[in-house]
């Protein structure tokens, strides 16, 4: 029998850690509609008919290259969970149905990026995409961050494409498909939940990542929403409305997707780790 | 003395009524099989009285005491799990004497009770393995172990027999009535094997739909259903059912048109539609008992000495009786089937027994 | 049946050796290529650079281990080498001392049978983990910030109001401070990962433990702990890898030279720092090699410690 009592002690518990997590997010994009002498004289209070402001936010999409920053971190992510997937999906396809010699080495192969820290290969990495004359592309970008979660996507892809009954692969055999139909055709609508997870999976770190962004596409427009904020950031620190506004601009779309998409996101997580 | 005494127990899931109006007694030493299909209610009605499950009203004491409000622990019960839920991390004696630990026992008794188990289920050369070293026979020895060393005044056992393959099941259900009788345990058994509630019952309880239908000897829910439900759940192959009309002269004609004249008075009024019902092995062959039943062989299903025919009546339906040795049958033959009267159940128009 | 007819023994009745060759290749080298130009040989060629020192003229003579004699003991490198992995260690420390107790007790919380709103909870308690540290750094600077004052007031409401300080630009506490804020970001992962873990646990066996008279704290310490001590491992190498692998947060909250004083500065600023050169240096390819191959060696050394000392010895209990 539960005693009421613990039940209530651990709400509380619960919901006083949930306002630490909330609170500073919540702060932000509240004072971000703000006029500044509100921010400094009430900051705990909502912005009211008299102090909202949209004065921060004018600095910020004044600049017009905000807009493109979104666009380029849209294509970047969009493009890396494709080619993740769909590369990831073939090669767990052909490493757990086939057999070949090379199948256990190339596995482990593909199973050390697992815990391999690619940012350390980073010297090498800027040497390659000089020379290759992609510096300053999202094609770098995109080209790093596939090789970098081809592994997990591999790995967690093998696990469910295992799960699929032999018997309906074999029937699709007698069938008469080829092989590369088997494996567009009733393979890959087969791990859609699967690879919904690892899109959502791929998708935080691509867009949050900081480090190559910084490395390769520095400059040119080609900077993604993460690193453009930080260089407006950088710009603009003294500006509070701006800084606010800012912030709350990168924020409340990853809030909103997140949002829709957590369900499908803590599968991903838990289905990727517990291995 | 530890009699477990329910009264009027209702238990509810918000809207939905899981338990109802639930009087049970089981008696010091008894063995109480709740039997019923999925979802009658007996494992939650199992579950209350350990303690696992809350109820909405209504009293129950073990050994006297009530213990609606107390916590498993304090209720003096022990649960064999249908799962065995045995402590994966902890060896065999560990498994056992985990809840000792915990109540403080002194480790001389603890170490008393535990090898005193393990003697009586043949235990003692695994005491040192883990659960996942064991057979699936071996780990419910351990579950049922972990129960002994408790010395409860009621053992709860929850469908314990269902993970186990067939023959294996056939041999625990003995063991399990020779500890019984070795113990002098009072004992809550659930099942919905009715071959298991027969064979090791003291009394039967039998549940559907949240509330009981019917409790007693064995033998009586065998000879004397109180309902259509229990009628056809006790006893396999089930009790053949056949709907049928009283007359005014004491018979009782079918839906075919074939009379049975009654020799005792019942008390169905004449023009009423009941229900009659008699079990396949009561029935003999070319009948020259009381009560005839004509039909025609639809299938023999053969089973060495025994068979079970199938039977066509001519209004459609089917009755099944037992054949003894090889009596010659063909399919499609007309064939006679007798009963003795005695055999013969009637149920009124809700079901119930006359 | 010959061996060409079955697909040089694949198994696959009616295709050549020459057609399942191109299968394979088909399927494979998309995902094999990329993952070793892109993955493996910049890994392979950084600790290869690391075995070349940069000479004056420009070109690279082989020094062997020397650039690690150098980073170690040279004073130049040494210092800041040290000092930087330090503050690792430190970031490290702070994570698995608070991070990952937290996310231990979160999950134990969430787990609880018949708790409302845990999917409520779940959401939002782990919505920081979502953010850019871009986000998070700048945000909590704000609050931090003694400009604004919001959690000198904040402090002063619970009578602390003493305590508070510039904590962000003090050199005695600005690591501390970015690593609670790292901790305050990332408790959603180790709270998710404890939390599935527990989920697997089946009901029966807390039934039985409270039948066995456990409260349910009891039964937690004694009996689910115990079962999840593989989540816990894994959840402390992944908190290894990462925390030696950081660089974002810090390079955000303050920038390469992490300072003040580089007193935040750890090995992934280091070697940004090395690598590209800043104000008070040129970039060095060689020492910048040998900085990355040190971190790759120290998470090597980290992870294969965890595989053969503490993996063999924790039992997986599937249910």
């Amino acid at each position: 029998m539960r005693k009421p009592a613990s039940t209530f002690v651990v709400h509380v518990i619960l919901i006083l850690y949930t306002i630490l997590a909330l609170f500073p997010i919540i702060l932000v994009i509240m004072n971000s509609f703000k006029a500044r002498k509100a921010i400094f004289g009430s900051p705990l209070a909502l912005p009211t008919p008299s102090t909202f402001s949209l004065i921060g936010y004018d600095k910020v999409f004044g600049d017009n290259s905000i807009v493109s920053y979104y666009i380029n971190s849209i294509t970047v992510t969009g493009s890396t969970i494709f080619f993740t997937l769909l590369l990831g999906a073939m090669a767990a396809w052909a490493l757990t149905e086939y057999k070949f010699r090379w199948n256990a080495l190339l596995t482990l192969f593909l199973a050390i990026g697992i815990m391999v820290p690619i940012r350390l290969g980073s010297v090498a990495i800027i040497q390659l995409i000089v020379q290759m004359n992609l510096i300053n592309t999202l094609t770098a970008l995109i080209l790093v961050y596939t090789a970098q979660n081809l592994p997990l996507s591999i790995f967690i892809l093998s696990e469910f494409i295992a799960q699929i009954p032999k018997d309906l692969r074999e029937a699709a055999r007698c069938d008469g498909l080829s092989e590369y139909n088997i494996f567009f055709f009733i393979v890959l609508p087969l791990i859609r939940p699967a690879m919904a997870t690892v899109a959502v999976f791929t998708m935080i770190p691509v867009w949050n990542d900081l480090w190559f962004p910084l490395l390769l596409a520095p400059t040119g427009g080609k900077q993604t929403i993460t690193l453009g904020i930080q260089q407006f950031l950088g710009q603009y620190i003294t500006d509070w409305n701006a800084v606010l506004a800012a912030l709350s601009t990168a924020i409340i779309p990853v809030l909103i997707l997140y949002i829709i998409f957590s369900r499908q996101l803590i599968r991903g997580l838990t289905s990727g780790a517990v291995k | 003395m530890s009699e477990v005494k329910i009264d009027k127990l209702c238990k509810s899931y918000g809207p939905v009524e899981v338990l109802r109006d639930i009087d049970l007694t089981v008696e010091d030493g008894s063995f109480v099989v709740l039997v019923g299909p999925s979802g009658c209610g007996k494992s939650t009605l199992l579950r209350s009285i350990a303690g696992l499950e809350p109820v909405s009203s209504g009293s129950m004491t073990i050994g006297g005491k009530t213990v609606n409000d107390l916590p498993p622990a304090q209720r003096e019960i022990a649960m064999v799990f249908q799962s065995y839920a045995l402590y994966p991390h902890m060896d065999v004696y560990s498994n056992m004497a985990f809840g000792l630990k915990f109540a403080r026992t002194p480790k001389a008794e603890i170490d008393a009770r535990v090898n005193e188990a393990a003697r009586i289920l043949q235990l003692e050369p695994l005491l040192k393995r883990r659960p996942r070293e064991l057979s699936g026979g071996q780990r419910q020895r351990v579950a049922i172990g972990r129960a002994i060393v408790r010395k409860p005044q009621v053992f709860l056992f929850d469908e314990p027999l269902s993970n186990l393959d067939a023959a294996l099941r056939i041999n625990t259900r003995v063991e399990i009535a020779k500890l019984h009788k070795m113990l002098k345990a009072t004992i809550v058994y659930v099942t919905h094997d009715q071959v298991e509630a027969m064979t090791l019952a003291d009394k039967i309880v039998v549940m559907n739909k949240g509330r009981i239908e019917q409790s007693g000897e064995p033998l009586d829910l065998y000879y004397k259903p109180a309902n259509i439900f229990v009628a056809g759940f006790i006893g396999s192959p089930a009790m053949n059912f056949l709907g049928a009309t009283v007359k005014k002269n004491g018979a009782v004609t079918l839906v075919d048109g074939q009379e049975l004249k009654l020799k005792t008075p019942t008390a169905a009024k004449a023009g009423q539609n009941i229900t009659i019902g008699f079990r396949p092995e009561h029935t003999t062959l070319h009948g020259n008992k009381d009560l005839k039943f004509k039909g025609t062989v639809d299938i023999i299903e053969r089973l060495g000495e025994m068979g079970f025919a199938h039977l066509r009546l001519s209004s459609g339906q089917t009755i099944i009786a037992e054949v003894r040795g090889d009596p010659g049958m063909d399919i499609g033959a007309a064939t006679n089937i007798g009963l003795a009267e005695e055999h013969l159940h009637l149920f009124d128009g809700n079901g119930n027994r006359f | 049946m010959s061996d060409q007819a079955t697909g040089g023994g694949s198994g696959i009745i009616g295709m050549g050796r020459g057609s399942y060759l191109w299968l394979l290749v088909f399927f494979l080298a998309p995902a094999v290529l990329i993952y070793s130009i892109f993955s493996i040989y910049p890994l392979f060629a950084t600790i290869f650079n690391s075995l070349y020192l940069r000479q004056p003229d420009g070109s690279y003579l082989f020094n062997g281990l020397g650039n690690f004699h150098t980073l170690l003991t040279d004073t130049t490198w040494s210092a800041p080498f040290w000092n930087a992995f330090r503050n690792n260690c430190y970031f490290f420390l702070i994570h698995m001392a608070v991070q990952n107790p937290i996310g231990l007790a979160l999950a134990a919380m969430l787990s609880l049978p018949r708790l409302r709103l845990r999917a409520a909870y779940r959401t939002l308690i782990f919505m920081p983990t979502m953010l850019s540290v871009v986000i998070i750094g700048f945000s909590w600077q704000l609050i931090l910030s003694p400009l604004w004052g919001i959690s000198k007031m904040f402090l002063q409401t619970v009578g602390l109001g003493f305590l508070f300080a510039p904590w962000l630009g003090q050199e005695n506490t600005a690591l501390i401070t970015i690593s609670l804020i790292s901790v305050w970001q990332f408790v959603g992962i180790p709270m998710i990962l404890i939390y599935t873990a527990l989920l697997a646990i089946p009901e029966e066996l807390i039934d039985a433990a409270t039948v066995d008279g456990l409260n349910q704290f009891q039964a937690f310490l004694w009996v689910k702990l115990p079962l999840i001590l593989p989540t816990i491992g894994l959840v402390s190498i992944l908190t290894f890898v990462n925390n030696f692998n950081a660089f974002d947060l810090i390079y955000a909250m303050k920038g390469a030279l992490a300072g003040p004083n580089f007193s935040a500065d750890i090995m992934g600023t280091l070697f940004y720092r090395t690598f590209f050169g800043n104000q008070l240096q040129l970039g060095d390819l060689s020492m910048g090699s040998t900085i990355a191959t040190m971190m790759f060696v120290i998470i090597l050394i980290g992870v294969m410690a965890y595989l053969f000392l503490i993996q063999r010895r924790m039992q997986r209990y599937s249910f």
